[in-house]
């Protein structure tokens, strides 16, 4: 099977059953990383052709030919990725790729979401270590800071 | 590149990432009863790749358990749906579970018990007749079961003469309580692999325990201590689920089996059969002057511990002592009884048992000031400790902020102004006591190296040992290392529970900065002791050497058709001290209360037969960003020169008794948790 | 898959059948849905503007994530008693159109979902678009949850009223959305009745949401709230 992992070709072999996840587990890739095992949680997401998808129930065979980007492709240097760190939003950091793909598809869409919408958008992502007050200000942070 | 940390950028690596090379991975055969005698086991089937673990292969190992030896590598009677009988090791993961479903188990089934007080009514099936025996070898509190019974622990306070106490009170209310099992549910699962070498035994574990789980594995193999390492890389959150062993053993008899390193990582829905939070039946009683001044006090608490003890000894003690309250009582008696049940284990919980007899004792607080005619916020003034205030252990108190505490969670409400809708609560916890903590400072080229065994599991306790060593040493935290902790090179600590670390650790790092300096300022070892304990039969001593204050006060509204309760308010308070890393202290704060949340009004474990019915993460809700009150704010109060309080737990204990007084205050008395709508109707209806 | 209920031998992908995602007006002024939509594009999409109540209900379920990806003939065809979608398909007269190699046929949602996770559709069919008739101007839903704000409904109540004609599909609280004409005929202005008879009338289950006694309360009520909503 062919297609585009965080902006590279890339071929693997896999089974029919085999979901996305278990591939990037693979390839070494552990910012996704298996959780819930039902789409409800958030801390597999990865983007499909740009938009967020549960990576554990996405399978592989239908990203056949399509980008499948990960959150290590964001480099450590993305904005959102930056107000996460200056709003210190995350405590053991487990569920904080899915927040950041999560936010960032957000701001993509509306980019001065209220506290409100943030909660809304955020709410397939749980943590819980309960850093809900300092995540939503993390993406306080990248609005304006996109915004500018 | 500096670049963002590595929790932010996804490259964080946690227990599950762990791989040794030819590593094989490990599945369990799980027992389907909750009480059921292994007869026979078959794994004959089993594909050539695949090890099996069986009964025999572990016959040479003993017993173990933190506070009573009552688990065994392989279970030989399932006392839980889910108790692990035999185990497979194979290539990968996948195969792994495939060959573990093949393996056959023969049971024959015993009658179970599934509630604590129904396990000690005659007549119950007794899940450990041999308790009291293991018990005497066991480390730690002063164990005392009852011999012939399912108490594994029982726990006294005896201050003053209740009885006398009673006698002499103008008004007795009396108020019987439940609280039910509840998931740890952190994000990452449980992870351990296991390696042997020429003898020796390496594990790598998700754990916070790392010199209880090499002593109870070195125990358990007929090792030395020594002959045991414990690596314990960061966990993605464990709230106490990883502490303790759970997995370690099992790996190490897999791994000795098939002559390889075994790995074992759980699913989510066997996360909900491996430790989760005692659930409890409480009874208070107080009795008060006129006036409003306590005189006397009652708890009898049924703590159901599950199949095994595990630390449901210390938890039943700790729920005990804090169920008497922040407060001055001359005569009390607390009976707490630590059961066994055909439930699975019960463990280490975030508020260690505070919760449970908190949310009775400060729910009794308000029926107690409804009767005497008072405000509930001016009953507790009246009795609240002070400096030099002895309480129902015998210890005196210092440093004592509850007032404190009680007032500013009720400024934030406006209490006093509008008690109607609002709902209050403070609360003493202790801190681990005795425990030891020692680390170890080496200059690098860089800076220095700390050797810390306190484990990160996102309370942030890294973030707190670089900045307290880079503040006695002179240099920046970024000069600072701190290592995973290592049972081979990480001086002994006590364990990383009971939100000890910042304290103990920052004591521990002046001593050895110390030490440093008066030797070359190459190396320096400091070593901190926390002295006391309590009487098992008086409970009498020292409980904690300083204990953790706080309060919450919450505002409520209901929708009286439906039940549903809306928090539109929710505020806590902890006594922090001296606060080390403010933004580590604010999320632990946050993260309490939201976990409190969580308890006070959706998180139950469903059992059924024994079974845990909703096993996954949709059917047992946890909070999300959106459950969050309108009004959520908290305070880390600190005074001048004082210590670093421990925070990781303060405040979620006082969210469920705070919300559920808010909702008595409105004439809706619910003493069960958790306060879903159901129930909220149900009082609806009774009022 | 994930969690070892079921392990076919062969998975096949609807994903690059052309057509089958396409959201566009039919005869009549009606909605035509392909059943390879996603949640998120109903939400969205110009064509749904004048189903408000459809975009609602779509965009109550889940989350973003889980929205870009479900679709309208998933949702229908895995007849989950706790999902959003089916009450308000029901509640506007929507029919669902089932293909197979020997033709086509329409059903209706109450006889498309016939019980718990179980359909109507043959082995040989495949649920091809949802037709969807104008939504008058009155119609509501309701989705109430009895824990967390992200749960699963524990009653959802879809109310929809064209002139003197009432709809009303309660859905997540029985196996199947439930309706009752003869309950709705009474009309929208004898709300609390119609909700009590709708009370007295589901067959409910009982889950992690709440007891079977307990949805029977939260029905009456949030029936009738519908129903005053749309009066």
């Amino acid at each position: 099977m062919h297609l585009i992992l965080n902006g590279k070709p890339w071929q693997v072999e896999c089974e029919p059953g085999d979901m996305l996840l278990g591939l990037l587990e693979r390839e070494g890739l552990t910012a996704a990383r298996a959780t819930c095992g039902i789409g409800v949680c958030g801390a597999c997401t990865v983007l499909l052709d740009g938009v967020p998808v549960t990576g554990c129930i996405t399978l592989a065979g239908q990203v056949a030919g399509r980008e499948v980007t990960t959150a290590e492709a964001l480099g450590g240097s993305d904005p959102v990725q930056r107000a996460f760190a200056t709003a210190q939003a995350f405590q053991c950091g487990w569920c904080t790729p899915g927040f950041v793909l999560a936010a960032r598809a957000l701001l993509e869409e509306n980019p001065d979401p209220s506290d409100a919408e943030i909660a809304e958008a955020l709410g397939g992502n749980l943590c819980r270590c309960g850093s809900y007050v300092k995540i939503a200000e993390a993406v306080r942070i990248a609005a304006r800071e996109l915004a500018a | 590149m500096i670049g963002v940390d590595p929790r932010v950028s996804g490259t964080q690596r946690y227990s599950v990432h762990v791989e040794r090379p030819g590593m094989l991975h490990a599945a369990f055969v799980r027992s389907p009863h909750a009480h059921a005698r292994v007869l026979a086991v078959d794994a004959s089937g089993l594909p050539a790749d695949c090890v099996a673990l069986l009964p025999e292969d572990v016959a040479d190992l003993g017993r173990y358990g933190c506070q009573a030896r009552d688990q065994r590598v392989l279970a030989d009677v399932a006392r839980h749906a889910g108790d692990i009988v035999a185990a497979v090791a194979a290539p990968t993961a996948a195969a792994a579970r495939a060959a573990a479903r093949s393996v056959d188990v023969t049971y024959e089934e015993l009658p179970a018990v599934f509630d604590a007080v129904e396990a000690v009514a005659p007549g119950a099936p007794l899940l450990h007749p041999d308790a009291a025996e293991s018990a005497g070898e066991a480390v730690s509190i002063g164990v005392r079961p009852l011999t012939g019974t399912n108490v594994c622990h029982r726990f006294r306070i005896r201050h003053g003469d209740a009885a006398a106490g009673f006698a002499d009170a103008d008004v007795i209310v009396s108020r019987a309580f439940r609280t039910p099992g509840a998931a740890h549910a952190p994000m990452e699962p449980h992870a351990a692999l296991a390696e042997w070498e020429d003898g020796r035994l390496t594990l790598w574990t998700g754990t916070q325990t790392p010199f209880n789980t090499r002593a109870d594995v070195a125990g358990a193999f007929g090792l030395r201590p020594d002959d045991v390492r414990v690596v314990a890389p960061p966990m993605g959150g464990s709230f106490g689920a990883k502490t303790f062993v759970r997995l370690e053993a099992l790996v190490a008899a897999l791994a000795r089996k098939a002559g390889r390193p075994v790995k074992a990582t759980l699913d989510r829905a066997e996360e909900f059969l491996c430790l989760n939070r005692h659930p409890a039946t409480i009874r208070v009683r107080v009795g008060a002057k006129r006036d409003g001044t306590l005189v006397a006090k009652e708890l009898d608490c049924w703590v159901d511990t599950g199949a095994y003890a595990d630390c449901g000894p210390g938890v039943a003690t700790k729920m005990g002592y804090a169920g008497v309250g922040p407060y001055r009582i001359p005569h009390v008696r607390v009976d707490a009884l630590a059961i066994y049940t055909n439930l699975p284990p019960n463990g280490a919980y975030r508020g260690y048992g505070a919760m449970q007899s908190v949310w009775a004792s400060e729910r009794t607080m308000d029926a107690l000031a409804e009767e005497l005619g008072m405000s509930p916020l001016e009953l507790r003034r009246r009795n609240l400790l002070r400096d030099g205030d002895v309480f129902a252990t015998g210890e005196v108190m210092h440093d004592v902020h509850f007032e404190e505490c009680l007032d500013a969670a009720a400024r934030a409400v406006g209490y006093a102004e509008d008690p109607r809708g609002a709902g209050l609560c403070v609360l003493l916890k202790g801190m681990q006591t005795p425990s030891r903590a020692a680390v170890r400072i080496e200059r690098n080229p860089v800076g220095y190296v700390v050797r810390s065994a306190s484990c990160e599991m996102g309370q942030g306790v890294r973030a707190s040992i670089r900045l307290m060593a880079a503040e006695l040493l002179g240099c920046e935290p970024g000069q600072v290392e701190v290592p995973d902790p290592d049972t081979d090179t990480s001086p002994f600590d006590t364990r990383t529970t009971s939100s000890r670390s910042t304290h103990m650790m920052g004591r521990a790092l002046a001593v050895a900065v110390r030490d440093l300096r008066a030797n070359g300022g190459e190396h320096g070892f400091g070593e901190v002791v926390n002295e006391g304990g309590l009487d098992p039969d008086t409970g009498q001593g020292i409980a904690s050497t300083h204990w953790h204050q706080g309060a919450a006060s919450a505002r409520v509204s209901v929708d009286e058709e439906t039940g549903k309760l809306t928090v539109e308010r929710l505020h806590g308070v902890a006594y922090a001290g001296r606060v080390v890393d403010r933004a580590g202290a604010e999320l632990q704060n946050e993260g309490s209360m939201i976990m409190g949340l969580g308890t006070a009004l959706f998180e139950e474990l469903d059992f059924d037969d024994g079974q845990v019915a909703n096993a996954n993460l949709s059917d047992y809700n946890l909070p999300a960003p959106g459950d969050l009150p309108a009004g959520f704010t908290h305070e880390l109060l600190e005074s001048e020169g004082a210590e670093a309080h421990g925070l990781g737990e303060t405040v979620l204990p006082p969210v469920p008794a705070a919300i559920g007084n808010a909702l008595a205050s409105l004439g809706l008395d619910v003493r069960e948790l958790p306060l879903t709508p159901e129930r909220v109707l149900e009082a609806v209806d009774r009022r | 898959m994930n969690q070892g209920f079921i392990d076919p031998d062969v998975l096949l992908s609807l994903g690059a059948v052309d057509g089958l995602g396409r959201i566009e007006a039919g005869d009549g002024g009606e909605l035509r849905l392909g059943a390879m939509a996603t949640h998120r594009a109903v939400e969205r999409a110009p064509a749904t503007a004048a189903w408000p109540v459809l975009r609602r209900a779509f965009s109550l379920v889940a989350s973003p994530r889980v929205r870009n990806v479900a679709t309208v003939g998933g949702v229908l065809a895995d007849a989950d008693y706790a999902s959003d979608p089916p009450a308000v398909l029901s509640a506007l007269g929507a029919r669902a159109v089932l293909r197979s190699a020997s033709g086509e046929r329409e059903v209706g949602i109450g006889e498309l979902i016939r019980g718990y996770y179980e359909t109507c559709i043959a082995p040989d069919e495949l649920l091809v678009e949802v037709r969807v008739p104008p939504q008058p101007e009155a119609a509501v839903y309701r989705k109430f949850r009895s824990r967390s704000c992200e749960d699963r409904p524990c009653v959802a109540v879809a109310a929809v009223r064209d002139g003197d004609a009432l709809r009303v599909v309660v859905g997540a609280v029985a196996e199947t959305p439930q309706h009752f004409p003869d309950v709705c005929a009474l009309g929208a202005g004898r709300a609390a009745e119609i909700g009590a008879a709708y009370g007295e009338r589901i067959e409910p289950i009982a889950d992690a949401r709440g007891s079977a006694a307990y949805r029977r309360r939260v029905t009456a009520v949030e029936v009738r709230r519908a129903v005053e909503a749309v009066a």
